[in-house]
């Protein structure tokens, strides 16, 4: 039996359902992530875990024991807010130290403890501060300190980053990656954004409309998507038009019932001159750095093709005549329910 | 869970009890004792004569020109100074808003008699100007009114409209000059929309404190009667005193007022812009002869708002010869109230207190019953916690009388009387203020301290009422500026030994004592800036917290 074990997790809000027998299992140490847009489900299963709100019907449990059972606040579960919840009238030690007190920490290690806790987020020179003028940045690294002292069951996060800047949130999010290593403490982290997710999570659970979709390996989630929604929610996703062209190009896998092909941009590439391919006009070229995407009008729907390390020279123009080089090995398939057809298990 | 839950309930219970007891049945008793003759026979005659007497009719449409008078008035002097203030730099705009708190807080009606010393018809200004050959008209009737009520009021219209100005983001205003549009088709097409509800919202604010006010149509009116007089007038005339008179005057008075209340509502609820505030307002500075007439138009209302407090505070120490006054300065007027009128001060400062520690009290549990608890019960108090922001204080009185001169709890007389009446008007605020207060701290904040191990109890008292507490002492101070300052109803309720200084003030100046009444004054007015300091202190300096 798996450390968190949630069975058959529901939860209604009169006649909407939030939560429709959700199944999910979380292995000590292990980080897990929750991923899905907005009202899929995954913030109500995370604060049905915390105790905020409880299930109408289903079984949650930690080390084997009923956490339904036990109120929140005797759950010692740590947790990560997306609006940091710092309070605002303690100084930043006393708000690492909050959570000591009611477990009656003598007040020497209640030091030693908040000031490791605080070095390992690299605040310990703002002990003495009150955090109101604080960045968020640092307000939320007041917030993981605060939930990890306490040396919690489980450690929960509530898009914790959502609400700092891009560079910022890459920053955090390695740290708060290492520190849960080197803690080794089971994290359940809630997010909508699938880069993060991939970044962070030994495993990823993608929700929709209140059901998993899929749970796996980073790697299983980006390059063995089990279903329409999970392979166009994590990454980006070229649709093929349906059609003659399409039937063609298909012709040789021998798959029936498809009702959806479609493949990744990094899979395309422009072909060298005189090779042959896909053939097809630009209509759109954006440089970004370190990568370019070129859009394609062709015979098979216009497809973006994503090209890394553009040269100086590799420049295309609106309106060049382009060949694509297409391995219909790479494309993906998608039954009329969404379900990916050949998927590796 | 279960005892949480009770102990709610209880709260609920215990308040809509002590809206019944305080405020229904007062309210209720006006509205029946208006219906019934002195036998106690059903009657509308009292309506029907309010109705067809000429005089009633007059003292309906005087009040309606009183209120739109002052709502004109106040709008005009708030708006100037509200547009200079915030977009042009102005030397010295922090001692600008000092002096229309200064307006603010002054005791009620001394704006009204410290005119008539100086504008009067033995007025000093008036007497000055008449030695060189002017001869103006003296200060009385509604000319005079409608001078104080403006002057009185549109600090009102000055903080709400220049927070709201404050607010309008600065880039709207560049769109619009890139747009092509000329400074004064901006003002007109972009800031004043902008702000538009705050405009309305404190003009129908005007509207209703003025048709409230009793002291200044009383004192500088000169026959020129308005509802709050005639109630008055009705309620305390000595032979032919007609009580049911007063209670249906007081519920036309009541009608008025809800209606326009019920307008102030509507207007600030819709047409609320959220701008972001990327890009604030700057100031201007303005050049030459424009400069000069900005400083010299906000400051000249500045001082003429505040010109009553300059006045009181500069005759409390004129030498006196009685009431006459004499050249020179002596602490005459303090030494007089020390031993003769120590008790006044003494029952002001104890009601006020008493008052303000049942309404922080009272105010701040059921406040967080209505930010905390919400359901259809609690939403309707919410509602119930209206009815006093619509009632004149004199209204109030009035009701106090109907309500507890006979029957099962006779308080009349006694100093419990005018503690209540300050109490449930006063008591609004605080609810209001505390819900406010709870519903800006985020959930999660709790939330935090429940999973550090709090219970949820614990985790209130560790977390939210530390963040509470600065806005409730800071409320309890402004109560008190309100409590002390309160005359309409404590005239109505006093006895001679429940005396209040506002109501001794009043009764200074009928009797032409103005000496006594100006140190009087001088007495409140620091004992109220003393309360609105302390308030700045504990939630800094805000003056939107004084409306």
């Amino acid at each position: 039996m798996a450390y968190l074990e949630i069975k058959g997790a529901t939860k209604s809000f009169g006649n909407f359902t939030a939560l429709n027998g959700v199944d999910v299992s979380v292995e000590r140490g292990e980080f897990f992530t929750l991923l899905g847009p907005s009202g899929c489900g995954k913030t109500t299963l995370l604060r049905a875990i915390a105790g905020f709100n409880d299930l109408t019907s289903g079984d949650i449990t930690v080390d084997g024991a009923d956490l339904r059972r036990v109120p929140p606040h005797q759950r010692d579960i740590g947790m990560v807010f997306q609006d940091y919840a710092v309070f605002p009238h303690l100084s930043v030690f006393d708000n690492v130290a909050f959570g000591l007190k009611p477990r009656k920490v003598p007040a020497a290690e209640i030091r030693t403890r908040v000031a490791a806790a605080l070095a390992a987020v690299h605040l310990e020179k703002l002990a003495d501060r009150l955090p109101a003028a604080m960045s968020g940045g640092q307000q939320q690294r007041i917030g993981l300190a605060r939930a990890m002292v306490i040396n919690p069951r489980l450690l929960l996060m509530d898009e914790p980053l959502s609400n700092l800047d891009a560079k910022l949130r890459i920053e955090l999010r390695e740290e708060i990656r290492d520190i849960q290593k080197q803690v080794g403490i089971a994290t359940i982290y809630v997010t909508h954004d699938q880069e993060e997710a991939l970044a962070i999570s030994d495993r990823i659970c993608v929700m929709s409309a209140g059901h998993i979709e899929q749970i796996g390996t980073p790697q299983q989630i980006y390059g063995n998507p089990q279903t329409r929604f999970v392979a166009e929610f994590v990454g980006t996703l070229n649709r093929l038009a349906p059609g003659a062209a399409t039937d063609t190009l298909v012709a040789g896998l021998g798959v029936k019932n498809a009702a959806l092909w479609a493949i990744r941009p990094e899979r395309l590439a422009l072909a060298a001159p005189g090779e042959a391919g896909v053939a097809g006009t630009v209509t759109r070229y954006t440089y970004l750095g370190r990568e370019a995407h070129v859009h394609v009008e062709t015979a098979v729907g216009n497809l973006a093709v994503q090209v890394a390390n553009p040269g100086m020279a590799a420049v295309s123009a609106v309106g060049d005549a382009v060949t694509l080089r297409l391995d219909p090995a790479s494309l993906l398939a998608f039954d009329a329910d969404g379900k990916r057809i050949g998927a590796e298990p | 869970m279960r005892l949480r839950l009770n102990f709610w309930t209880i709260v609920a219970i215990l308040t809509w009890g002590l809206l019944a007891v305080l405020l229904f049945e007062p309210v209720g008793s006006v509205l029946i004792t208006s219906l019934f003759d002195k036998d106690g026979n059903f009657t509308l005659a009292n309506y029907g004569t309010f109705f067809s007497q000429w005089r009633f009719a007059q003292s309906f449409f005087n009040t309606l020109v009183v209120g739109f008078g002052a709502l004109a008035g106040a709008l005009v002097l708030g708006c100037t100074m509200a547009f200079c203030v915030s977009r042009f730099t102005i030397a010295g705009s922090r001692f600008l808003s000092l002096l229309s708190i200064l307006a603010l807080v002054s005791p009620p009606f001394i704006g009204a008699y410290s005119w008539i010393v100086l504008f009067g018809a033995g007025g000093v200004v008036r007497g000055a100007l008449r030695d060189f050959g002017i001869n103006m008209p003296p200060i009385y009737g509604l000319g005079g009114i409608l001078m104080v009520f403006a002057l009185k009021f549109y600090p009102y219209v000055y903080l709400m409209v220049s927070g709201a100005l404050g607010n309008v983001n600065r880039s709207l205003e560049e769109a619009a000059e890139g747009l092509g549009l000329t400074p004064w088709q901006r003002v007109f097409k972009i800031s004043l929309p902008m702000v538009f509800p705050a405009i309305s919202a404190s003009a129908l604010l005007v509207f209703v404190l003025a048709i409230a006010d009793f002291g200044t149509p009383r004192l500088l009116g000169r026959g020129y009667s308005v509802l709050a007089t005639e109630a008055f007038a009705a309620y305390s005339a000595e032979i032919g005193s007609n009580f049911s008179m007063g209670t249906t005057i007081s519920v036309v008075l009541i009608f008025v007022s809800l209606v326009f209340v019920a307008l102030q509502r509507y207007m600030s609820r819709r047409n609320v812009y959220h701008g972001n505030l990327i890009n604030k307002p700057t100031r201007i500075r303005l050049k030459g002869w424009r400069n000069v007439l900005a400083h010299v138009v906000v400051y000249a209302i500045g001082l003429c708002g505040a010109m009553p407090v300059i006045v009181s505070v500069y005759y409390s120490f004129r030498k006196t010869n009685g009431p006459v006054f004499q050249d020179g300065f002596a602490l005459q007027s303090y030494e007089r109230i020390l031993f003769n009128l120590a008790d006044v001060v003494t029952n002001s400062l104890t009601f006020s207190l008493v008052a303000v520690l049942l309404i922080v009290a009272a105010g701040t549990i059921v406040g967080v019953l209505v930010a905390r608890r919400t359901s259809l019960n609690t939403s309707l108090l919410d509602a119930a916690f209206m009815i006093p922001y619509v009632m004149p204080g004199i209204v109030i009185g009035i009701a106090y009388i109907a309500a507890f001169n006979t029957g099962p709890v006779v308080l009349t007389g006694t100093a419990a009387i005018i503690i209540l009446s300050i109490f449930i008007r006063r008591l609004p605020y605080t609810v209001r203020t505390t819900a406010t207060a709870l519903r800006q701290i985020a959930p999660s904040l709790e939330e935090a301290a429940v999973s550090l191990g709090y219970s949820p109890f614990r985790s209130f008292l560790k977390i939210t009422v530390p963040l509470i507490v600065p806005g409730i002492i800071a409320g309890g101070m402004l109560s008190f500026v309100t409590a002390i300052n309160e005359l309409s109803s404590s005239l109505v309720l006093y006895v001679g030994s429940t005396m209040t200084m506002p109501v001794r003030i009043y009764l200074l100046v009928l009797d032409g004592d103005f000496g006594t009444a100006a140190a009087m004054s001088s007495i409140l007015l620091l004992l109220s800036g003393l309360a609105v300091y302390i308030a700045f202190r504990f939630m800094g300096r805000n003056e939107q917290a004084l409306l």
